[in-house]
């Protein structure tokens, strides 16, 4: 009896399980063309472009832009890259900063020009602003892919904590941090800088501001036999510096293992000075502790030295080989539409990312985005890229397996500061390692010639 | 069977219960996180005791995440992993320990071998497969100039084509073709006695009868034991149902928990809102427990009745 | 394998072996062995091409004077996650078998941690061993700097340990208890005729008798410990600090999933293999002698 009831319960599931399928298939009718974005972000943000995309299939009634996220910016690119393979690609894709010099060499895309050309767009190549387009166009500033979710690193200090030293501005320099972050140590604070081993805002953010080589050939753009430089730059002295102000006790570590990010040490009043992405600009204003008041500036100096602009961070958009005419023409209109002012507008309204191009910034200054107090500092990052000409070593990091690379640089970093190496040694290690991984993606690629 | 061992009792108790400490602590953390405020769970340290916004989160993440017909294709890919397992893994333990043919050694390494690399490190072959299953079949016959023959014969091209892209299919196979099952069953099959088998051939029963009427009533909690692994394994795979379903009707609950999950913020952040994803954690765990508890009537003993 | 086979069939067991060797073939040896080609090349990875290079792959991992450690490494993991694992299973797993009331309530909770999803088991793991914000926070008010797994090289590889193991002390639970379940209860019954007590029983009667099942949760947690530990070193240590939690399979994943260096990959991938089958056959030729099947 209850063995019958039993059955008949899960027949019943059953039952309904294949009518939940049944409708799902059957409501798929369609007349606009569609064509596929695999992205790479993921919670929050994942949610903020499939906004983007709904934004687009509302603006217009011709095509649909179906976006999926992949869960991290490596699922997009490897599952990209295996479809791609077996030619089911989709028609754009994300890829991040150091997925870019693969896709680059691959001959795999649509360069970005060509694509709208070819659709009928004008697009003014200028207006993108030259620190952020330069990351992901030749070496002779022709853009290969459109930029989309770009931020660069700032400097986040607690007015607070500064106010309590009697200081009202930001630290320029080095020096002055060292300064403010001493008297803070001896007002009683815990910990006045917080620094990670994460080499984007640390190591090649410190590069380009300096105007100081990461590597040979121009950081990379002149040819794949580059090799890396950062144990004979100013960079050793500033991991010296780090390093000392660890010891010291005025720099503190924070990082997942240690229970807190960066970002979170600073939003929670722990750590007064940090430095890290502006698109996290947002998350502190959510998430830092009531009433504390906080801005961000540009990254510091070394005294004596003249700013230079600083790099880009994040994604762009790539447009795959192999599509239907149709697809193309809605990836053209698609990202026509990002591109537009209030795009961006709305992109900088909902997440920490910047506008990449001039337009879409003017536009946005003018509304006023910049007056209203949680976006306010946000300009800085702007100004932060734009703080001189793009020359030879700011245009961005184009170097082979450039994952490997950071990763070789944050372990000798974690090395150096466990007092396992001296900070000579520990870079030096670092650099033929990477050297060896140059050179493997070199003849990876032997007879190709960079774009 | 009455013992009286009071103090081997309590600590036995005491065991069991450092046991469940041990497995609750992480989920309690998980559960607190799920409960509390966007700013409560980017506090640091994060509170300890539950907070009040866990209806708040649950229906954020629901939504979100839209799980409804997420939780549906879930089951359907675990259950179909589930049975695919059991069955063949069945299936061809028998054959490797109850007869006697050439290649069974063979067979039964080559199946082990399937545990030793893991899906990250042929993703882009393993793809290719997923595409066309039958390409590696196309290039066999090619190789052989089977093409040409029926090129010859015929005057079409022999292209075999099964796209397994966006189905339940596609999601299922894959995943069954691994040998954690057909080595648990080897190892059990090998404990039947021999006489059993002898007398079961004495009473004029085929292999197949022995298999069906001796054997898998024998297997009854080792089968339970597998299918509760496979179906929490098969519900928690992640990175192939990704890569598979691009379709969003073929999207699975895991994958949208996934994608709920904050990025790392190593080039800019976004909300880091674990308070929803941990809310949507608990819901994508709640199937696979209320398995468990269904499957635990089959944790019983076996052969002789047991007493109470 | 000591069995005598006992039935005969020209084609049966070539039946019944059939769908799951199509099955295995399709799905993992075809992509496998096109994966592993590419340790005899250099892979482009958007597929523009490749230069066949020998050996080149296995001198340059060979060559790598780091190898050698993250090796020693993954079979430390290995050894510390497999004995951990299996040894609390073990013993959670004897005494839920007594039956005690509530043994119900303990199987089921203990079942748990297989179920939690890698973000939500990373999430809170990650606020356990937090160095500064943790539970394990209080070991630094007890003394300053004791409990830091960011720097200190060993204590990240415990926090790996520790977390990979908490999930499979389930799995192994399990399949032990389905294998104590196995076994007749009228043996341990007679044991207890005899005047054996529980601990005696356990060693004499139900410890043999698991052996078999003991031999399938060993082979299996050995492998998977050097093949599936790579999600938790990512969400826990990314390998670091300084290489300390680099093991073997971590860095196969980094550098080809992530890195899109597929031709180190594969081959690290055969050494890998290589060596996980070599631990696998000297495990059936030397401990399954011992196994007594019946």
């Amino acid at each position: 009896m209850l063995y019958r009831e039993r059955m008949g319960r899960a027949a019943r599931i059953a039952l309904l399980a294949a009518c939940g399928l049944v409708g799902t298939v059957a409501a798929d009718a369609q007349t606009r063309t569609k064509f596929d974005l695999w992205q790479g972000l993921s919670g929050d943000l994942g949610e903020r472009v499939n906004d983007v995309c709904k934004r687009f299939n509302e603006s217009q009634t011709e095509f649909e832009i179906v976006c999926t996220s992949q869960g991290s910016y490596d699922a997009a690119v490897q599952n990209a890259i295996a479809a791609y393979r077996a030619k089911k690609q989709p028609t754009i894709v994300q890829v991040f900063d150091a997925g870019t010099l693969d896709l680059m060499l691959s001959g795999a895309f649509v360069p970005a020009r060509q694509l709208m050309e070819e659709n009928g767009y004008k697009v003014d190549w200028a207006n993108y602003f030259p620190g952020i387009s330069n990351y992901y166009a030749t070496s002779k500033g022709v853009l290969l892919s459109f930029p989309f979710n770009s931020s660069t690193a700032m400097f986040y200090w607690n007015k607070d904590a500064f106010a309590k030293i009697g200081e009202t501005a930001a630290p320029k320099t080095w020096e002055d941090v060292e300064v403010a972050a001493k008297k803070m140590k001896a007002a009683g604070m815990e910990c006045p800088l917080a620094i990670d081993f994460d080499t984007w805002q640390w190591m090649e953010q410190f590069h380009a501001i300096h105007n100081l080589p990461i590597a040979t050939r121009d950081n990379g753009y002149s040819g794949l036999d580059a090799e890396l430089t950062i144990n004979k730059t100013k960079f050793v002295d500033f991991v010296k510096y780090l390093k000392r102000a660890h010891v010291e006790g005025w720099a503190k570590i924070k990082t997942r293992a240690t229970g807190a990010t960066l970002g979170e040490a600073f939003a929670s009043g722990d750590c007064q000075m940090t430095q890290f992405s502006i698109a996290g600009h947002g998350t502190i204003v959510k998430t830092s502790k009531p009433g504390m008041n906080w801005d961000v500036a540009m990254m510091p100096v070394y005294a004596g030295t003249e700013r230079h602009n600083s790099l880009v961070g994040g994604a762009s958009l790539w447009v795959l080989q192999g599509k239907s005419k149709d697809e193309y023409r809605g990836a053209a209109a698609f990202l026509a539409f990002i591109a537009k002012p209030e795009s961006e507008e709305y992109w900088s309204t909902v997440t920490g990312y910047i506008p990449v191009t001039k337009t879409g910034f003017a536009a946005m200054q003018a509304k006023g985005f910049y007056d209203k107090p949680t976006y306010k500092g946000r300009e800085l990052a702007i100004q932060s890229l734009t703080a001189s000409e793009v020359g030879p070593l700011t245009r961005g990091v184009r170097l082979g397996g450039f994952l490997q690379i950071r990763k070789e640089v944050t372990d000798a970093l974690e090395a150096i500061f466990s007092d396992k190496m001296t900070v000579e040694q520990g870079l030096a290690q670092a650099v033929e390692r990477s050297n060896a991984t140059l050179r493997r993606f070199e003849k990876t690629y032997a007879g190709k010639t960079l774009p | 069977m009455i013992e009286r061992t009071p103090i081997l009792n309590a600590v036995t108790h005491v065991i069991l219960l450092s046991g469940v400490v041990l497995a609750v602590l992480p989920l309690w953390l998980v559960f607190v996180a799920s409960t509390l405020t966007l700013a409560e769970v980017n506090a640091v340290p994060m509170p300890m005791l539950p907070g009040g916004a866990f209806w708040d989160n649950v229906a954020e993440a629901w939504s979100r995440a839209r799980l409804e017909t997420k939780l549906l294709n879930s089951l359907t890919m675990a259950i179909g992993v589930t049975i695919g397992k059991v069955v063949l893994a069945a299936l061809t333990a028998f054959a490797i320990v109850f007869f006697q043919f050439r290649v069974r050694m063979i067979v039964f390494w080559g199946i082990f071998v399937t545990l030793m690399l893991p899906l990250e490190v042929r993703i882009v072959p393993t793809y290719a497969v997923a595409a066309n299953v039958l390409s590696p079949y196309q290039t066999l016959l090619n190789a052989v100039r089977i093409g040409e023959l029926w090129h010859w014969i015929t005057g079409t091209e022999l292209a075999l084509e099964w796209n397994l892209l966006n189905s339940y299919t596609g999601l299922v196979l894959p995943l069954v073709a691994t040998a954690t099952g057909t080595f648990l069953y080897r190892q059990f099959f090998m404990t039947i006695p021999e006489e059993l088998v002898e007398s079961a051939k004495m009473d004029g029963a085929g292999p197949l009868r022995f298999m069906w009427d001796m054997l898998l009533p024998l297997s009854k909690t080792n089968m339970a034991a597998l299918a509760t692994i496979m179906f929490i394994y098969a519900w928690n795979q992640y990175l192939w149902p990704l890569l598979v379903t691009t379709d969003p009707s073929y999207e699975t609950a895991v994958t949208a928990l996934q994608r709920l999950t904050p990025m790392s913020a190593s080039t800019g952040g976004g909300t880091p809102d674990w308070n929803v994803a941990m809310a949507a954690a608990l819901l994508v765990m709640l199937p696979p427990l209320l398995l468990v508890i269904f499957m635990q009537r089959w944790f019983v003993r076996g052969l002789i009745a047991q007493d109470k | 394998m000591e069995r005598r086979a006992v039935f005969k069939s020209r084609w049966l067991p070539y039946a019944l072996i059939a769908p799951q060797v199509l099955l295995v073939f399709t799905f993992f040896y075809w992509p496998t062995g096109a994966a592993l080609v590419w340790a005899f090349t250099l892979e482009q990875p958007w597929g523009g091409g490749s230069a066949f290079v020998g050996f080149d792959n296995f001198a340059a991992v060979f060559g790598d004077p780091l190898y050698w450690a993250s090796v020693g490494r993954s079979v430390f993991f290995a050894a510390s996650a497999t004995t951990l694992a299996m040894g609390v299973a073990l013993l959670l797993a004897l005494f839920t078998d007594r039956q005690l009331s509530g043994y119900r309530a303990y199987r089921f909770v203990t079942i748990w941690p297989y179920a939690v999803a890698a973000p939500a088991a990373g999430l809170a793991f990650r606020f356990i061993f937090a160095s500064e914000a943790g539970i394990l926070a209080f070991l630094n008010q007890i003394s300053p700097g004791l409990w830091n797994p960011s720097m200190n090289g060993n204590q990240a590889m415990l926090t790996i340990v520790v977390c990979y193991s908490w999930k499979y002390v389930s799995y192994n639970f399990i399949f032990l208890l389905a294998g104590l379940q196995a076994i007749p209860r009228a043996l341990v019954e007679a044991g207890a005729m005899d005047g054996a007590g529980v601990l005696r029983r356990m060693r004499d009667i139900q410890l043999p008798l698991l052996q078999p099942t003991f031999f399938f949760l060993l082979v299996i947690n050995l492998t998977e410990s050097f093949v599936d530990s790579f999600g938790i070193v990512d969400i826990m240590t990314g390998g670091g600090p300084a290489k300390a939690t680099n093991l073997m399979v971590y860095k196969i994943y980094f550098d080809g999933f992530k890195g899109l260096d597929y031709s180190g990959a594969a081959a690290q991938s055969i050494v890998l293999m290589v060596l996980v089958m070599a631990l696998t056959f000297v495990q059936f030729r030397f401990i399954e002698r011992r196994v007594h099947y019946r």
